[in-house]
């Protein structure tokens, strides 16, 4: 952490580090097979496969027990009801756990996104060094924090709170706004969609804030200056210089706060309230595809069909991580600071 | 404008000699990292070690030493915890592991075979039990209250009977006034407010038995019942038993299904619990006959119910009686209906706590130390005022632990 946020940022071609004390030019000395370079080599490229040999098992396992011709289309209705007494009329319709993780992700997503951009540029531009590290480290400390930390602080100290104050007051001053119309039999408890969204904010905060402040960090030290010279204000550099250079951070920013956001389970399963709907305002109870599978998942060993309705679900949860990750390091590497990556 | 200049011109010499000692310091905190991780581990094994020798006491022979692996109900799990090292102190050579995983995972285990116990809430079907070779060994009693939180009528125990309660979480029911519940409580001024209808969102034997208690209590039962089913939409699901406490304490006018073993916890939060109608009670209240308490007496009188109502008889039930009306009805694994109740006041959710074993053992000298294990659980396990009494669990009746006794001779041990 410390050596990342201290490194000063490089010139346009960065080193590598890792390459760049690559040893004797090659060509002229035969490679010896024992020296420790050889023997290094041997022992961790075959180890390197174990992380591909568990993803591939982890698909294959899942695909073998997928048995998606048993829901067909329905599977994306939005009738979900597992019924152990009489399987005939059992329907595993899973609308409703796609538009909660959708919600949920989405705004916490944009919420993180204002937030940590905000907080990346007081980091890197406005705040003197001192105080910017020790901010820094303590932004990245937020990420290591277990999750179900985060459930416990939001079910047992925020949920009351939401409750009883923050959603009856929502309620009543922006009740002409869509989504904060509602009922007090809707806040009661305060579990819902706005807190798993306050929890998932502050979750994805910390990811997004260090691939935005890094970005910041990587521009050219000459850019900023002959900005500065020519006679530009502080914040026209900002605005015309550096905020489009962090611009190109953004995209792999939302796919991984994304990505993190859609996956998360045990903190959501805490405070979102479980309710199987349609919500019809923010502070409705509902559910994610993640607490879906993790709420249920001890009955389905009793229940095949239920079984196989999870192994769907799960199947789509890792595609939609897949992708989002994929394309999200893609960018990230297409950009210009893949050698600041590693704090994120 | 001074931040931005400290760390944007560092002399190259400085990033090189920077980059050494960084580098360096990397090396060191990997060697530090497996230093810990060495640590850790040694502690971790010595503690361990540590640990069995003062459980053990004269635990050398570890040749002879035997592990029971136990897992499933995370209601059971607690006093499993308790079971297992106090009968390991008297029988040093055998060490009994606990899982907290839930009724679903200690039945699928037992069925495979990877544990020698598991632990659930629900009964295991006899024929899927046969199927199995396995058998349900109850060992021990627990109940389900009915709480609310009604501001100011928490002190007053509700009259309700399985109708009204299957008709709320059925969505028939919705406001506290509404007729039904009033008729069942004449004088109470109950409040024109919403009815909030909470459960389990976790795979649970407490929604199992809460399931079948509307399932048998209400015609109009759409759902089934099961560890899992599908709620009203309006009705938020909380994470085990403590997550039902904490989440009523934070909903005014709501009502949740909670197991006995957390009565204390809930009554520490000011919550009510009702007066469960017994199944004479029908559903329009005109005949309220009994509301029953879950007092201890009102409980255990039901574990012998299967027993001296079934034929042949069977724990192999769930002692639930529903309030359909004008039918008593017990839900039986074993398939009979409508035994007599010669039991006065029954409390309507009683359960019992199973586990389950192999009549197959693949290594009958193991499976000794298994029901030598269980017997003592039936017998010292099981006294009173005990270990159970730290879950808030009741002792078996002696026709039950007879019936257990009985049921473990079928297993083939060998010494």
């Amino acid at each position: 952490m410390e050596d990342q946020g201290t490194r000063p940022a490089l010139g346009e071609e960065p080193p590598v580090v890792g390459s760049g004390n690559a040893p004797a030019p090659p060509g002229r000395v035969p490679p010896n097979p024992f020296s420790r370079r050889s023997i290094l080599r041997a022992l961790t490229s075959p180890v390197g496969w174990i992380p591909g040999i568990f993803l591939a098992s982890i698909v294959v396992v899942l695909m073998l027990s997928s048995h998606f011709q048993n829901f067909g289309l329905g599977f994306f209705g939005p009738v979900w009801n597992p019924n152990p007494t009489d399987p005939s009329v059992a329907t595993y319709g899973i609308l409703y756990f796609v538009i909660g993780s959708a919600l949920t992700a989405g705004f916490a997503l944009v919420l993180a996104m204002l937030l940590s951009l905000a907080i990346a540029i007081s980091l890197v531009v406005f705040l003197p060094s001192p105080a910017s590290r020790i901010l820094t480290s303590l932004t990245d400390l937020l990420a290591g924090i277990p999750s179900v930390v985060y459930g416990i602080w939001g079910y047992v100290i925020l949920a009351p709170y939401f409750s009883k104050q923050l959603d009856p007051a929502l309620s009543h001053y922006l009740g002409w706004l869509p989504g904060f119309a509602a009922s007090p039999t809707e806040y009661a408890g305060g579990t819902g969609l706005l807190l798993a969204i306050f929890i998932l904010t502050i979750m994805v905060v910390p990811l997004t804030t260090a691939l935005l402040r890094e970005s910041l960090r990587a521009i050219p030290r000459e850019q900023v200056e002959s900005g500065l010279a020519l006679g530009a204000t502080r914040w026209e550099v900002l605005r015309r210089v550096q905020l489009p250079w962090a611009r190109r951070s953004i995209p792999s920013a939302v796919l991984l706060g994304f990505g993190r956001a859609v996956g998360e389970t045990v903190a959501v399963f805490m405070v979102i309230g479980n309710e199987v709907k349609l919500p019809t305002s923010l502070f409705s109870g509902s559910s994610t595809m993640a607490t879906l599978l993790v709420g249920q998942f001890d009955s389905a060993f009793e229940y095949p069909d239920l079984l196989h309705a999870l192994v769907e679900v799960a199947l789509l949860l890792l595609a939609i991580s897949l992708v989002v990750n994929l394309l999200g390091l893609r960018y990230f590497g297409s950009g210009r600071m893949a050698h600041v990556g590693a704090g994120a | 404008m001074n931040a931005i200049d400290d760390r944007k011109t560092p002399p190259p010499i400085d990033e090189l000699t920077r980059r050494g000692t960084s580098k360096r310091g990397s090396g060191v905190s990997v060697a530090a990292a497996v230093a810990l991780a060495v640590v850790l581990l040694l502690v971790g094994f010595g503690g361990g070690y540590a640990l069995e020798k003062s459980y053990g006491g004269s635990t050398t022979s570890s040749a002879s030493s035997v592990a029971i692996t136990e897992t499933g109900s995370t209601l059971i799990a607690p006093v499993m915890s308790l079971w297992g090292p106090n009968y390991t102190a008297l029988h040093p050579n055998v060490a009994v592991s606990v899982g907290f995983t839930g009724s679903g995972t200690g039945i699928s285990s037992a069925e495979s075979g990877t544990v020698d116990i598991g632990g659930t809430d629900a009964y295991l079907t006899p024929a899927t039990a046969a199927q199995y070779n396995l058998i349900n060994v109850p060992v021990a009693i627990s109940a389900q209250l009915v709480f609310y939180n009604l501001p100011g009528l928490n002190q007053v125990h509700l009259n309700l009977n399985g109708t009204v309660v299957a008709m709320i979480y059925g969505g028939a029911i919705t406001t506290w006034n509404n007729p039904l519940i009033q008729a069942a409580n004449p004088g109470v001024k109950l409040p024109d407010q919403t009815i909030i209808p909470l459960h389990r969102s976790d795979g649970s034997g407490d929604t199992f038995m809460f399931s079948s208690f509307c399932y048998l209590s209400w015609k109009g039962w759409p759902n089934g019942y099961g560890t899992t089913v599908k709620w009203l939409a309006s009705s938020p699901g909380y994470n085990g038993n403590g997550g039902m406490v904490s989440g009523l304490q934070n909903t005014q006018y709501g009502i949740a299904y909670i197991g006995i073993s957390y009565e204390t916890e809930a009554l520490g939060y000011g919550l009510g619990y009702a007066a469960l109608g017994d199944n004479l009670a029908n559903a329009n209240g005109t005949n309220p006959a009994n509301y029953i308490l879950p007092s201890a007496t009102n409980i255990s009188q039901d574990a012998n119910l299967g027993l001296l109502n079934l034929d042949p008889p069977s724990v192999a039930v769930s002692l639930i009686l529903g309030g359909v009306p004008g039918a008593t009805n017990l839900q039986l694994g074993a398939g009979g209906t409508n035994p007599s109740v010669a039991d006065p006041t029954p409390y309507p959710i009683v359960n019992l706590e199973y586990l389950l074993i192999s009549t197959h053992p693949a290594n009958p000298s193991h499976q000794r130390y298994v029901v030598e294990f269980i017997q003592w659980i039936l017998s010292y396990g099981n006294e009173p005022g005990k270990q159970l009494s730290a879950v808030s669990f009741l002792p078996l009746t002696p026709t039950v632990v007879g019936y257990d006794m009985e049921a473990l001779q079928q297993v083939p041990v060998s010494s």
